[in-house]
């Protein structure tokens, strides 16, 4: 199982943030870094090149020569810093002129022709003392009497990787500033983006069973945030209904169990009051069977309701004959439609692919309905109707017509059209309800239509899919 | 018939054994699991009833060991209406169970069923009083008067010659004839009984059909 931490989003960005201000900005400057390199190096190669020009010009003359020869310090003096190297030799001896100060070792460097004018790449590149580099570039000259000369300048660039070092130093700093401040901007940015979210969650955590009419503000929250608060606002209004209706159940529920322990208590009191034949406990005996049966039966009824197992139900469904099941229901209620003059007439044909013992059960509570609500000497007709997609059951009488603004309520629990008539009755008031949810069980539709006297429940069961 | 009842609640185990009893068996009454275990090994029973809820050691517990010893026919009670539970029972060895609260009448048709060794046997003819029936033909005579009966009517008849001297309760006389095996908020056995009066006895001296109060009906020669 994943059981990281959850992140923090506003870290996250910050880091984010960060990371690519220091990327974008340390690019940068090593790009720039490498342009201000190749510059300086140009200029450094250049002031070497022009050097060893002005020597080549200037050993032409043979009064330089003995210059050299008798006063060296003044060239020495002439390079200038302790940096710069000089040497001229003519090849194999030992060189007329030796400016050195630093001692550094000169590798022997081919020399540039004396016919050829000297460029930028004749400079030669090398690593130099601890890391240092060191340019350099040699020339022959011809120099009259003496012959061929060699001319070698070089230059230890410190100062250059001095300056380099420094900037690349100022790259760094500066990129980690930026990206500093930029992961604290950002992580202020996003912290007070997310405020309307713990505004919200605030405001959810106060919403209680005491308080399901709150609804989430969506006032001043940002535009992305609206969907989520109009989701959970609906939830919240499912909820509400939903307890509400359950609450309401209880209640109905206390009230149902009232009438047959209010008859259980008062008749058994009074049956105590004084002696009594043994035919009279006899009959208080069976009075509160009759009332505790009809308690078991509530009870059965809610669990039935509550039960949700619906897959149980679902795996012991069968292929059943319409035409037998109806025929079956026809009998079963035979004698109870025949004491009020009624005929149960069944029609139809198909296959119903349900649970028996739930088909039966709605259907015995449609008929019983249908009988207990019929006029009498009228007919109940049960139909089935086969289709493409499954099986419709239709179970219709004549009697009168239910109001239209009471159709809808009849599958709730314990909803009764005449709230005085029923209460006593043998009725409690589920019986809908549990044809409601055995059709959920079974994917399948229910529902009522009553007009012009004609009352009719129809049930729809979907027919078997491989 | 030995019966071992195995029951916890003392209001239940006291009027199961002396309802049990007063039918004329032979009834032993186990207040606890250990107790029911330990007695259900050392006396054959012809049928045990086994409470499942219970201290010390669950319904469970004791099928599941009497099952590595003896094969008696269990019927246990449950008060929880949950298929897992049921199909657990009966996977432990369990015969048969009753969901609290459960009809008394429908105990004993239950524990008479558990017990009846080998197939049952249909009775062809069968004769109760001056009252014939032929189970093939589906003809009824009494006093060599033909009844002609439709056909669930028959079957009640049947059901309660076939049982007569018993009491059976109206779910499951719902149950046997129509096939609907819940409780009903109608009157619909009552109804059918009623109709089945009017032809069977109304016409004669002899009632042989009797109603049980707060149980259900009797068919017998006896009032």
């Amino acid at each position: 199982m994943n059981r990281r931490r959850p992140y923090s989003l506003t870290l996250r960005l910050a880091l984010i943030f960060a990371l690519l201000a220091f990327a974008l900005l340390t690019t940068l400057g090593v790009a720039l870094y490498r342009e201000l390199e190749q510059e300086l190096v140009r200029r450094d190669d250049a002031a070497l090149i022009s050097r060893v020009d002005q020597l080549r010009n200037l050993l032409n003359d043979g009064n330089t020569l003995d210059l050299i020869r008798t006063k060296p310090e003044l060239f020495q003096n002439m390079l200038g810093n302790r940096e710069s190297v000089l040497s001229i030799a003519a090849p194999g001896q030992k060189p007329l002129l030796l400016v050195n100060p630093a001692n550094i070792e000169l590798p022997p460097v081919k020399p540039v022709p004396k016919d050829h004018v000297l460029a930028l790449t004749d400079v030669q590149h090398l690593p130099g003392l601890n890391g240092v580099p060191f340019s350099t570039v040699a020339a022959s000259i011809d120099s009259g009497d003496l012959g061929s000369l060699q001319v070698t300048s070089g230059r230890l660039m410190t100062e250059r990787t001095a300056v380099l070092a420094s900037y690349r130093l100022s790259v760094y700093i500066l990129a980690s500033i930026a990206a500093l401040i930029l992961a604290v901007v950002g992580y202020l940015l996003v912290h007070r983006g997310l405020l309307p979210l713990r505004r919200l969650a605030r405001h959810a955590q106060g919403i209680g069973v005491s308080n399901l009419a709150e609804r989430l503000d969506g006032h001043g929250a940002p535009r992305e945030l609206l969907p989520m608060i109009e989701s959970f606002n609906t939830m919240l209004e499912r909820l509400a209904k939903g307890f509400v209706q359950l609450g309401q159940v209880s209640t109905d529920m206390a009230h149902e169990l009232r009438t047959p322990i209010n008859n259980l208590l008062g008749e058994t009191q009074v049956a105590l009051q004084q002696d009594r034949s043994i035919e009279g406990y006899q009959q208080l005996l069976a009075s509160n069977v009759e009332e505790l049966e009809r308690l078991a039966r509530m009870l059965d009824n809610m669990l039935f309701l509550a039960r949700t197992d619906p897959a149980g139900a679902l795996h012991q469904r069968q292929e059943l004959n319409a035409a037998d099941e109806v025929q079956r229901i026809a009998d079963y209620f035979e004698g109870l439609a025949g004491d009020v003059g009624m005929r149960i007439m069944t029609e139809g044909e198909g296959v119903i692919w349900a649970e028996p013992m739930l088909l039966r059960r709605a259907l015995a509570n449609l008929c019983a309905n249908a009988i207990k609500y019929g006029a009498p000497g009228s007919d109940l007709l049960i139909q089935a109707v086969p289709d493409a997609e499954g099986l419709h059951l239709k179970v219709s009488n004549q009697g009168a017509t239910i109001p239209a603004e009471h159709l809808p309520r009849l599958f709730e629990r314990f909803y009764r059209v005449d709230e005085s008539r029923e209460r006593s009755s043998q009725s409690n008031g589920l019986g809908l309800s549990i044809v409601a949810t055995i059709m959920q069980l079974h994917n399948g539709q229910y529902g009522v239509s009553s007009e012009d006297g004609l009352t009719c429940f129809a049930l729809f069961f979907p027919r078997r899919k491989d | 018939m030995n019966i071992l009842v195995v029951e916890d609640e003392p209001k239940a185990g006291n009027y199961l054994l002396n309802g049990l009893q007063e039918l004329g068996y032979c009834v032993s009454l186990a207040r606890d699991g250990v107790d029911g275990l330990h007695q259900a090994l050392e006396t054959p029973f012809d049928v045990i009833v086994l409470d499942v809820m219970m201290p010390k050691m669950d319904g469970w517990e004791v099928l599941r060991r009497l099952r590595k010893e003896a094969d008696t026919p269990v019927l246990f009670l449950t008060a929880r209406d949950d298929i897992a539970d049921r199909i657990k029972g009966l996977e432990l060895g369990a015969d048969d169970y009753l969901i609290k609260p459960f009809s008394f009448a429908e105990l004993v048709a239950r524990l008479r069923t558990l017990t009846r060794r080998g197939p049952i046997r249909e009775d062809e003819q069968l004769q109760i009083a001056d009252l014939q029936i032929d189970v093939l033909k589906r003809r009824v005579t009494r006093a060599d008067t033909r009844i002609t009966l439709t056909n669930k009517e028959f079957a009640l008849l049947h059901l309660f010659a076939a049982h007569h001297g018993q009491v059976l309760s109206r779910s499951l006389i719902a149950s046997r004839v129509w096939d609907m095996n819940f409780d009903s908020d109608t009157n619909v056995v009552d109804v059918a009984v009623r109709r089945l009066r009017l032809k069977i006895d109304d016409p004669f001296q002899l009632k042989l059909i009797h109603s049980v109060r707060g149980i259900g009906y009797r068919f017998d020669t006896q009032p």
